[in-house]
């Protein structure tokens, strides 16, 4: 009797740990409104040179800090502190940063709308 | 062994009565300060934190949601926001009133919560209130419809930049309705008007920057190092805010520059969500030496 449960407890305890790792690993839905590839936005975002100015988590040499950093960026509520942060407005402030902003130090980076919608797919990832 | 067991149990019986005689010396003593100016230590804040947030979301469980898409009823919780809320919690470029900034815990900024929490929470929340953070429960004060027409402006607001909030609640406002308070509102939220004749200690004051920063609510919206509980993420992170080049990505980060974008971010940028919050020159100046330690 003594001997099944513990069997019994040990069996509960590796079910719980297998479903807490299966969990952990399963990468998380794309929030709606996202497009873009975000491998392809990571790749991007150093080919745009985004980290002389931002530092930015998982894009190699990206420690910038002339502007914020992105960490976190997905949870962050204001853009450049005047734009709500939605998928949508992302892409336009990376795209025209001073049509939103006409004060901004960012500079438009002539990015096309499908390179734009790739990084803000990486940048939605940081949360 | 059974010389050991018995060891064992008075070990553990003696480390038991010790924690408890600490725990009542601590207690009794009045050792642990309740001041609103000290924040609590980590692993109490931490266990608040947690506490709080376990609890709401157990007891936020079965709650039926409706339909909160329609625009009126956004519009009815943004009447209402407007006239009982934003004193605390402030909104999107509007300073919480000065009282609200003295409170600990400091009101959340609710476009960040809003991110975090379900409508059925949030709901809970607003109906019950929570114990020992001011938050008063809303039930025997708004109906049923009203409760949840401010979850459904809720659920709007983190996607509102500072000019459309403003622009909305002036429009709220000057259609005619006897019950509602006729006083437009500015962007420049409140005004409490700091005496101009304090000088800022130079150079500022570091140690007493940190604990400005607690009073000035700067937790609830940047993430700040040192800072308990200083996590959210409404604006920019300030790791690092030392050797930052630019401050709100266009001016340049010198002192002068920083004390005077804390006292006065709208007039140097006119649509930036961050408020006045009537910060006076001395408290600017401590903030400011406290932020250029973060290198």
């Amino acid at each position: 009797m003594m001997v099944s449960d513990v069997r019994l407890l040990f069996q509960c305890v590796a079910i719980t740990l297998a479903l807490a790792l299966t969990g952990c690993g399963k990468s998380a839905p794309q929030p709606p409104g996202i497009a873009g590839d975000p491998e392809r936005g990571k790749l991007l975002l150093r080919q745009y040179g985004c980290g002389a100015c931002h530092t930015i988590p998982g894009v190699a040499a990206a420690k910038g800090n002339v502007g914020p950093p992105l960490e976190a960026i997905a949870a962050r509520v204001y853009l450049a502190g005047v734009l709500p942060n939605t998928p949508a407005n992302m892409t336009r402030w990376i795209r025209a940063p001073q049509e939103i902003d006409p004060r901004t130090a960012m500079p438009n980076l002539q990015v096309s709308e499908s390179h734009a919608q790739d990084m803000v797919a990486y940048l939605y990832r940081l949360r | 062994m059974r010389l050991k067991l018995r060891s064992v149990i008075l070990l553990a019986l003696g480390l038991v009565t010790g924690a408890l005689a600490a725990g009542v010396i601590v207690l009794y003593a009045g050792f642990y300060n309740v001041a609103a100016t000290h924040q609590h230590f980590r692993p109490t804040f931490w266990l608040l934190k947690t506490g709080l947030r376990e609890s709401v979301e157990r007891h936020a469980r079965g709650i039926h949601v409706p339909t909160l898409t329609d625009p009126a009823l956004a519009q009815r919780g943004l009447d209402l926001y407007s006239v009982q809320c934003v004193q605390c919690h402030g909104a999107p470029g509007i300073a919480p009133q000065p009282f609200a900034l003295g409170l600990t815990p400091v009101p959340t900024n609710l476009a960040h919560s809003v991110r975090e929490r379900s409508s059925a929470e949030l709901y809970w929340v607003l109906k019950n209130g929570i114990k020992m953070t001011g938050m008063p429960a809303w039930e025997f004060r708004l109906s049923e419809p009203d409760l949840w027409s401010v979850v459904a402006f809720l659920r709007e607001l983190p996607y509102l930049a500072p000019e459309q909030y403003v622009s909305r609640v002036n429009a709220l406002r000057s259609e005619p309705d006897v019950n509602r308070s006729q006083t437009p509102i500015s962007s420049a939220g409140s005004k409490f008007v700091s005496d101009p004749n304090v000088q800022p200690a130079a150079p500022g004051d570091a140690e007493r920057g940190k604990r400005a920063i607690e009073q000035y609510a700067c937790v609830t919206c940047h993430r700040i190092p040192g800072i308990v509980g200083a996590h959210a993420p409404v604006g920019p992170p300030l790791e690092r805010i030392a050797t930052r080049q630019l401050i709100a990505g266009f001016i340049a980060n010198t002192p002068e520059n920083m004390v005077r974008w804390l006292r006065e971010p709208q007039t140097m940028h006119p649509r930036t969500a961050m408020p006045d919050l009537g910060v006076t020159a001395r408290d600017a100046s401590d903030i400011a030496a406290y932020l250029y330690t973060l290198r």
